[in-house]
């Protein structure tokens, strides 16, 4: 069954949560990990996974979610650096299958790819989105992609 | 109005969800059917439960289709709260159905017994002597469907909401796995191979295959409805107690931690706090309960051991099967037995009580504020306790909630009890019968019966529906209901 992966987000902001709740809903086995406790309290009643709270660098932390029975990690911590080392850990010494990472930096991109890294790059999107609509002269304004 | 239109919504969410545990409570219904492949001179009784199957299933249908919307809206917790609140109530009220009917009973003694069975409490007021097969299982398959909690039952179903509201406001919060429907699904899984074996173990041990199915439901849903007036006491057979003891020990273990059991995981059982505390108090009672009560009273010394070990657990387990009367202990056997009672079985386990899991908490706080005031007034002090396989730290929060409840608890208890010393029964008798019915226990001194005053079986049954939903969801579920539909919506607490 497609929507029962088991998935590890890393961080637990306002992308990480997010996607915490949908993955959950749709019946997906989800751990959270983030590292301030305040945080995990902002998911919702549709997350039904579990909440660890500690640090994504630590292996002690990764092994304690299970990592090596992951089927995806998405690393969406606001730190660049951190979302790469955890994706390479996780990539490398976990064996996990599918790798995802946030990363702010469009610069970095390259890097990541290199390293076999799947990255999303909120600030090329958007760049990509300003630019389309640079380009149309104001017609599509409303933020809704052509 | 947009609150208005918002509140509609919501609530079209509830009663769609609610639909949804009533339809599958209606199947559920049909199951004591099966008596008639092997007793086919029962059939006249089949109407008694074809009916109000029927009418719920009908009720939980429309109720379902109506409200169902394409939209897929997540309860909150709090949401979650009002439809276990209104399934229990709907549920139980068609349970006590057939009691009616296919019995005669009266319809506050059938709510009693219906109410009895999905709180596993196993206080009867039924002769079981006089009642058929299908009644017996009936009262059996309550409780296991009870122990179970409609939450999980409904939450291993293919279809029907998921997230967590549900669940937590059953008090079935603890998951197995970090998903809330397969987690659902392996304490379905567990519990039924818990069943499964209790009834080939009492089977071997010589017990009628029937009764062997309604003892092994009973006992691993810690509920204790016997078919013999005796309870387990009937067999007077050290293997029947032998196999029993387990069943009860095992219904009261915490789901969590029967997985790590499961899983051969014993370093993270051994760190558990219930597990501690039981293995502690258990033989101390049953020592206690040996040396100052049975061994006067029983003369053979095996069997004053026996008692003493199968009543102890069968308290703290909140079970309630029974092989002995306690009209000839003494009071110290009597207090400890309400103590154990009071005190109840593991979190997350199909026991009751104030639970295990809280008084070792105050336990720990206990010597902790000791501590606090010996060392300077700076330190930085650390409650640690295991949680599955972490260490968690506790907050004040959590200790105010467990305070809270606590009160809640002893309040409701000391108000129980009076209103029984009100009706005529002396206190050692109103105190015993109260902690049974609060801790949704089972065991009995004699105060429960057919001809007890209606205002006394009222208490009763409202003792166990608190005791076994825990209060506060019924407490703010009420509130929320009362609060969303008056129009202004504005009303406080003082």
């Amino acid at each position: 069954m497609k929507n029962s992966r088991y998935i590890v987000v890393v961080g637990c902001g306002r992308l990480g949560s997010h996607l915490a709740n949908c993955l959950s809903r749709d019946g997906n086995s989800v751990v959270v990990i983030d590292r301030v406790e305040m945080t995990l309290n902002d998911l919702s009643p549709d997350f039904s996974g579990f909440r660890i709270n500690g640090d994504a660098t630590h292996m002690a932390v990764l092994k304690e979610a299970k990592l090596k029975n992951a089927d995806v990690l998405i690393a969406t911590t606001h730190e660049d650096n951190v979302n790469l080392m955890v994706a390479q850990v996780a990539k490398k010494i976990f064996h996990v299958p599918h790798v995802l990472a946030r990363v702010f930096d469009p610069k970095r991109e390259e890097v990541y790819a290199q390293l076999g890294i799947d990255t999303i790059c909120p600030t090329s999107v958007a760049a990509g989105m300003f630019l389309q609509a640079v380009a149309n002269g104001g017609k599509g304004q409303n933020g809704t992609s052509p | 109005m947009r609150e208005k239109e918002y509140l509609k919504k919501r609530y079209a969410a509830i009663l769609s969800s609610t639909g949804m545990i009533l339809l599958i409570s209606s199947m559920v219904m049909l199951t004591p059917l099966l008596v008639l492949i092997q007793n086919p001179e029962e059939s006249k009784n089949a109407l008694s439960f074809c009916l109000p199957s029927l009418c719920l299933a009908l009720l939980g249908g429309i109720l379902w289709r109506l409200f169902k919307s394409e939209s897929n809206t997540t309860l909150s917790v709090q949401e979650g709260g009002i439809i276990v609140l209104v399934s229990w109530l709907t549920v139980i009220l068609f349970s006590a159905w057939p009691f009616i009917s296919v019995m005669g009973l009266p319809f506050s003694r059938a709510i009693f017994e219906s109410v009895s069975g999905w709180t596993t409490a196993g206080l009867s007021v039924v002769d079981v002597t006089a009642a058929g097969q299908m009644i017996l299982l009936w009262r059996s398959i309550i409780q296991l469907a009870g122990g179970a909690g409609l939450a999980i039952i409904m939450m291993s179903a293919v279809v029907g909401p998921t997230g967590v509201g549900i669940s937590s406001a059953e008090g079935r919060s603890d998951q197995l796995v970090p998903h809330v429907r397969q987690s659902a699904r392996l304490v379905l899984i567990i519990y039924s191979a818990y069943a499964m074996a209790g009834f080939l173990a009492y089977f071997a041990a010589g017990m009628s295959p029937f009764d062997a199915v309604n003892h092994a439901f009973a006992a691993v849903s810690t509920g204790g409805f016997s078919t013999k007036p005796d309870s387990i006491g009937y067999w007077n057979s050290i293997t029947v107690e032998a196999v029993t003891l387990p069943l009860m020990l095992l219904g009261n273990l915490s789901f969590v931690t029967a997985w790590f059991v499961w899983r051969g995981k014993f370093y993270f059982v051994f760190k558990n706090g219930e597990v501690r505390m039981q293995s502690l108090l258990m033989p101390l009672s049953a020592a206690l309960l040996f040396i100052f009560t049975c061994q006067s009273i029983y003369p053979h010394i095996g069997k004053a051991m026996r008692v003493a070990l199968f009543e102890t657990i069968s308290a703290l387990t909140t079970t309630g099967f029974s092989t002995v009367s306690y009209g000839n202990w003494n009071s110290f056997g009597v207090f400890l037995l309400i103590s154990l009672m009071l005190i109840g079985g593991g979190t997350c386990s199909t026991a009751g009580g104030i639970k295990q899991f809280r008084i070792y908490i105050l336990f720990k706080l206990l010597f902790l504020d000791i501590k606090r005031h010996l060392i300077p007034r700076t330190a930085v002090t650390e409650l640690p306790i295991w949680e599955g396989n972490r260490r968690v730290f506790l907050d004040d929060a959590k200790f105010r909630q467990i305070a809270v409840f606590v009160f809640l608890y002893i309040a409701s208890y000391g108000l129980g009890v009076m209103i029984l010393c009100s009706y005529g029964y002396n206190l050692s008798d109103s105190l015993f019968e109260f902690a049974s019915a609060l801790g949704t226990v089972g065991l009995s001194v004699g105060v429960t019966s057919a001809g007890m005053p209606d205002g006394a079986l009222w208490a009763e049954i409202f003792a166990m529906f608190l005791g076994r939903l825990e209060f506060m969801v019924i407490i703010i579920s009420f509130l929320k209901i009362y609060k969303d539909i008056t129009p202004s919506g504005g009303f406080s607490l003082g």
